[in-house]
C-alpha cells in the first residue's frame, strides 16, 4: 500500500479509530495488525519473509540475551546475521553476479555458461527492516537495550508500517521504550502528524512527481538528448530523489506521531551543506549515516585507527553504501559502486581539507563564517553531489559518463543558450518548485517553519496549510506506482 | 480536546467552501475549452433533435475533427452529433447514448464496429476511471446518477463515480487550460508513411490480451442491450466498419470469427452491418497507423458514407 494511494487515505483513519478506542494494554496489537495488513495486503508473500526476519531475529536476540559473555553468544549473533544480512545480500545481488559470471566466464570459455537464478526479487522495503532487524540483534549483543524485549514488541519493531518500506532505520533503543512506556494519542501530535504528512504528499506528489517525467525522459536518450536538457535533467533529479525520499520520511514521522510514536529525522536540508562530509554525516538520509557509522566504520576502527586505515575505513562505508543502494526501480549495476566510491572520494578530500578549513576559521572568523562563503561552498557541495546522482540515476556506467561528458563540453555554451533556449512549461514548473522547496528550506535553516506556524497567527497558519493541500490537488501527479527508496 | 475539535471543523467548513468554489472553477473550465468529449457535446448541443448519432472508439472521431461534422451536414443537409471517444467500447458508449436520450432525439445510430473494444474491460468497465475522460466531463447529477448505476450494476469502479462527484480529475488536470481536442486532430492532414513495427505496437496496444469467446460474448451481450434501447426508441440503427490500412486489418487477431459473431447478433436484431474496413487500401488516406485523415474521410463519405446517411434519412 503506498501514502499516495486511496486505499492508504481510508485505511490510516480506520487504524486510528481502532487505535483510539482501544484500551491502551491492547493498542500494540493494533499496530502490528494494521502493519501487517499495510504491508501484505498488496504481496501477501511479503509477509512470509517479514515474519522469517521477525522470528530470526527474536529467537537470536532471546538467546543472546540469556547467554553469559563467549563463544555461544558471538556465534548465535553471527547466525543472525548472516541470516537476514546474507538473505539481503543474496536477494539483491545473486542473479546479478551470477548472470555476470555467466557472461564473462561465457565469454573466456567461448560457448555460454548457464549459471542457476534464484529468480525472485527482493521483497519490497527488505533493505530497510533487514537493517533495523541486524541493529537490534546487534543492540541486544552489546546490552544497550534496558530490558528484553518480548515477541510482540520485536514484531512490531520489525513491522511498523509507517517505515517499513522506505525507514528511516529507527533503532531499537528509541523504538522499543516508547512501547514500553504506553501509546497514547496526543491532540499536539496528531496535528503535528498532519501536517508533516501534507508537507511529505507535497514534496513527493507536486515536486518530485512533477521533476520525474523530464529526468526520465532524458536520462532514456542520454546519447542523443541536448546537453542543456541533460543538465536541467540533472539538476532536477538531485532535487526528485530528495523530495522523493524525504517526503515519504515525512510522513511516515507524521504518521508514527499520530500514533504517538516518535521516528527519528531522516534529513536535515541536506542541499544547505557545506562539504560532502556535512551532506552525508548530518544531513542526508541520517538513519543510515548513523547505521553505518555505529555497525560498520567504528567496528573497523573508525577514526582512531590511523590515517591510513581511517582513510580506508570510510571509502568502505561508501562502497557497501553504494551496494545497499542498488536493486533500485534503476536495476543493480556497477554504477551504483562507482556512485558510493566518488562519494568515499569526495570524503576523503573533506578530510585531506578539514585542517585547512580549521585554520581559515581561526584566521579569518568572519571570512570562515560569512554567507557569501558559505552560499558558494553550499553550491559547491550541491554540484559535487549532483554529479554523484547521475551514476546513480543512469542506466550504465557509459551513460553516465555520456552525460557528464557532454554537458562538460558544452559548458562554457550554455550560459549563452539560456536566453533563447525554448523553455517549456515543465522547465518553469519545475525551476519554480525547486526555488520554492529552497526558500522554505533556508528559512527552516533559521527556525524550524512548523514551529514558526505554531507561533504564527491562526489565518496564517490555516492559510498556509490549504496552499499546500490546494497545491496538492491542482499541481500534483497522484498516478505514481511507488517511491524510489522503497525499491531498495 | 473541544477546542481542537471547534478548530478542526471550522478548518474543514473553509477548506470544503474553497473546494467547492474551485470545483465550480474546474467545471467552468471544462465549458471554456470544451470540444471532443461527448458529454461536453451533449451538454452544449444547440437543438434537442438530431438525425444522427454516431458512437465509437477513435476510428469514428476523423468524421468529426476539425470542421469536417459541419461539412458532411452541409453535404447532406442532415443534423449530425458524432459522440466518439478515444478506446471506448460498447459499454462507455451505452453509457454516453444513455446520457443523450435523457433530453435529445435522434431518428437513426450509427455505430461504427471496432473488435478491439469487444473483448476487455480496458476499452469498457476501466474507460470510466480514464482521468483525461473524467477531467473533460462537465458536472450534470444525472450523470452521476447514471454512473453510480453502472458502478452497482456494471462491474464499474466506484473510483469513477469518486473522480466524477469530486471533480478530482477536472482540478487536477495539467492541460485544463488546453483545449479538448484528440492528439490525432493535430496531424488530421498528414500522410501517414507505413511503418510494420507502429502497425504491430498499435496492435498489441489494441489487443493486449489474445481475444476470447467469453470476452467476446460479454460485450456482445453488452452491444444487444444498446441496439436494443435504441430499436425501442424508435431509432434505426446501422453498423458500419471504417476503412483501416491493409496491412492494419491483416494483423487484426480472430477477425473472422468476430465478424460471423457480429452479423448473427445484428442479423436478429434486423440491423444492417456494413463493412467498409478494406475500402481504402492506400495509406494517403491515413494520418496514422489506423485512422483516416482529411483525404481519407472525405473520400470514405463521398464514396459511402453520405449516401447511408442520406438513404436512411430519405427512407424515413
Amino acid at each position: 500500500m503506498l501514502f499516495t494511494s486511496l486505499q492508504f487515505f481510508a485505511f490510516l483513519p480506520i487504524a486510528l479509530l481502532v487505535f483510539a478506542a482501544s484500551p491502551a494494554r491492547q493498542r500494540w496489537i493494533v499496530l502490528l495488525l494494521a502493519s501487517y495488513v499495510f504491508y501484505g495486503l498488496a504481496q501477501p508473500i511479503n509477509l512470509v519473509y517479514l515474519g522469517a526476519v521477525t522470528a530470526v531475529v527474536y529467537a537470536c536476540g532471546r538467546v543472546i540475551a540469556r547467554a553469559e559473555p563467549g563463544l555461544w553468544r558471538r556465534l548465535v549473533l553471527s547466525t543472525g546475521l548472516v541470516l537476514v544480512l546474507g538473505s539481503l545480500l543474496a536477494f539483491k545481488f545473486y542473479d546479478f553476479i551470477a548472470g555476470e559470471l555467466s557472461r564473462v566466464v561465457g565469454q573466456m570459455l567461448g560457448e555460454p555458461l548457464a549459471i542457476p537464478h534464484i529468480g525472485v526479487s527482493t521483497p519490497v522495503g527488505y533493505s530497510f527492516y533487514a537493517f533495523s532487524a541486524a541493529s537490534y540483534l546487534i543492540d541486544v549483543y552489546t546490552a544497550r537495550l534496558p530490558k528484553t524485549a518480548g515477541a510482540a514488541d520485536v514484531a512490531l519493531y520489525v513491522a511498523w508500517f509507517p517505515k517499513i518500506l522506505a525507514g528511516p532505520i529507527e533503532r531499537a533503543t528509541t523504538f522499543l521504550p516508547q512501547l514500553w512506556e504506553g501509546l497514547r494519542a496526543n491532540p499536539d501530535r496528531l496535528v503535528l502528524g498532519l501536517q508533516l504528512i501534507v508537507w511529505g504528499l507535497f514534496k513527493k506528489v507536486v515536486i518530485a512527481e512533477n521533476l520525474a517525467p523530464l529526468v526520465d525522459r532524458n536520462f532514456k536518450i542520454a546519447a542523443f538528448a541536448s546537453p542543456m536538457e541533460l543538465l536541467i535533467s540533472v539538476y532536477f533529479f538531485a532535487f526528485q530523489i530528495y523530495c522523493d525520499f524525504s517526503g515519504y520520511t515525512d510522513i511516515a514521522i507524521g504518521i508514527s506521531a499520530m500514533f504517538g510514536i516518535q521516528l527519528m529525522e531522516n534529513f536535515r536540508r541536506p542541499y544547505l551543506a557545506r562539504s560532502t562530509t556535512e551532506f552525508w554525516g548530518e544531513r542526508w538520509h541520517i538513519s543510515l549515516a548513523q547505521w553505518f557509522r555505529d555497525y560498520l566504520y567504528i567496528p573497523l576502527g573508525g577514526s582512531r585507527a590511523g590515517t591510513v586505515r581511517r582513510y580506508f575505513n570510510v571509502m568502505i562505508v561508501f562502497l557497501v553504501s553504494g551496494l545497499w543502494h542498488a536493486g533500485l526501480g534503476y536495476g543493480v549495476g556497477w554504477t551504483f559502486l562507482v556512485w558510493g566510491a566518488l562519494n568515499g572520494f569526495y570524503n576523503w578530500v573533506g578530510l585531506a581539507t578539514r585542517g585547512l578549513w580549521r585554520r581559515l576559521g581561526l584566521l579569518l572568523p568572519r571570512l570562515a563564517a560569512s554567507t557569501p562563503l558559505w552560499v558558494l561552498r553550499a553550491i559547491l557541495t550541491f554540484h559535487l553531489v549532483a554529479i554523484a546522482w547521475v551514476f546513480f540515476r543512469a542506466k550504465s556506467i557509459g551513460d553516465a559518463v555520456t552525460i557528464l561528458k557532454k554537458i562538460a563540453t558544452r559548458l562554457p555554451e550554455l550560459p549563452g543558450l539560456i536566453p533563447n533556449y525554448p523553455f517549456t512549461t515543465e522547465h518553469y514548473l519545475g525551476f519554480g518548485l525547486i526555488l520554492f522547496l529552497l526558500a522554505v528550506e533556508i528559512v527552516d535553516e533559521g527556525r524550524p517553519v512548523l514551529q514558526r506556524l505554531q507561533s504564527s497567527p491562526v489565518w496564517l497558519r490555516w492559510s498556509a496549510s490549504y496552499a499546500v493541500i490546494f497545491a496538492l490537488l491542482v499541481l500534483g501527479r497522484w498516478g505514481t506506482k511507488e517511491f524510489i527508496y522503497m525499491q531498495f | 480536546m473541544r477546542h481542537l475539535a471547534k478548530s478542526a471543523v471550522l478548518f474543514l467548513g473553509i477548506g470544503l467552501a474553497l473546494y467547492a468554489a474551485l470545483f465550480y472553477a474546474a467545471d467552468l473550465l471544462v465549458y471554456r475549452t470544451g470540444k471532443s468529449n461527448p458529454f461536453y457535446k451533449i451538454a452544449v448541443a444547440n437543438q434537442e433533435s438530431f438525425d444522427w448519432v454516431i458512437l465509437d472508439a477513435s476510428h469514428a472521431m476523423p468524421l468529426d475533427f476539425a470542421d469536417f461534422n459541419g461539412f458532411m451536414e452541409k453535404e447532406t443537409g442532415l443534423h449530425i452529433i458524432n459522440l466518439a471517444s478515444p478506446g471506448s467500447g460498447p459499454l462507455y458508449n451505452r453509457f454516453v447514448f444513455e446520457q443523450f436520450l435523457a433530453n435529445h432525439r435522434t431518428r437513426n445510430l450509427l455505430y461504427i464496429v471496432d473488435s478491439f473494444a469487444f473483448y476487455q474491460p480496458t476499452w469498457n468497465e476501466e474507460r470510466f476511471t480514464d482521468a483525461k475522460l473524467l477531467g473533460r466531463t462537465p458536472f450534470d447529477a444525472m450523470i452521476a446518477r447514471r454512473l453510480l448505476s453502472y458502478c452497482l450494476h456494471e462491474d464499474v469502479d466506484f473510483r469513477a463515480l469518486l473522480d466524477y462527484i469530486t471533480g478530482f480529475s477536472k482540478i487536477n488536470n495539467r492541460e485544463r487550460f488546453e483545449r479538448d481536442l484528440w492528439e490525432g486532430e493535430k496531424q488530421f492532414d498528414r500522410v501517414f508513411r507505413p511503418s510494420p513495427a507502429m502497425t504491430k505496437s498499435r496492435i498489441s496496444y489494441l489487443y493486449p490480451k489474445p481475444p476470447t469467446p467469453a470476452g467476446l460474448a460479454h460485450y456482445l451481450q453488452v452491444f444487444d442491450g444498446l441496439v436494443t434501447l435504441a430499436q425501442q426508441q424508435g431509432i434505426h440503427v446501422v453498423a458500419i466498419k471504417v476503412p483501416v490500412p491493409p496491412e492494419f486489418q491483416s494483423q487484426i487477431p480472430s477477425e473472422a470469427e468476430f465478424d460471423a459473431a457480429m452479423n448473427g447478433l445484428l442479423g436478429k436484431r434486423q440491423v444492417a452491418f456494413l463493412d467498409f474496413s478494406g475500402a481504402l487500401a492506400e495509406s494517403r488516406f491515413y494520418f496514422d497507423t489506423d485512422h483516416l485523415n482529411r483525404a481519407g474521410a472525405t473520400e470514405f463519405f463521398e464514396t459511402h458514407l453520405k449516401a447511408i446517411l442520406l438513404a436512411t434519412a430519405a427512407r424515413q
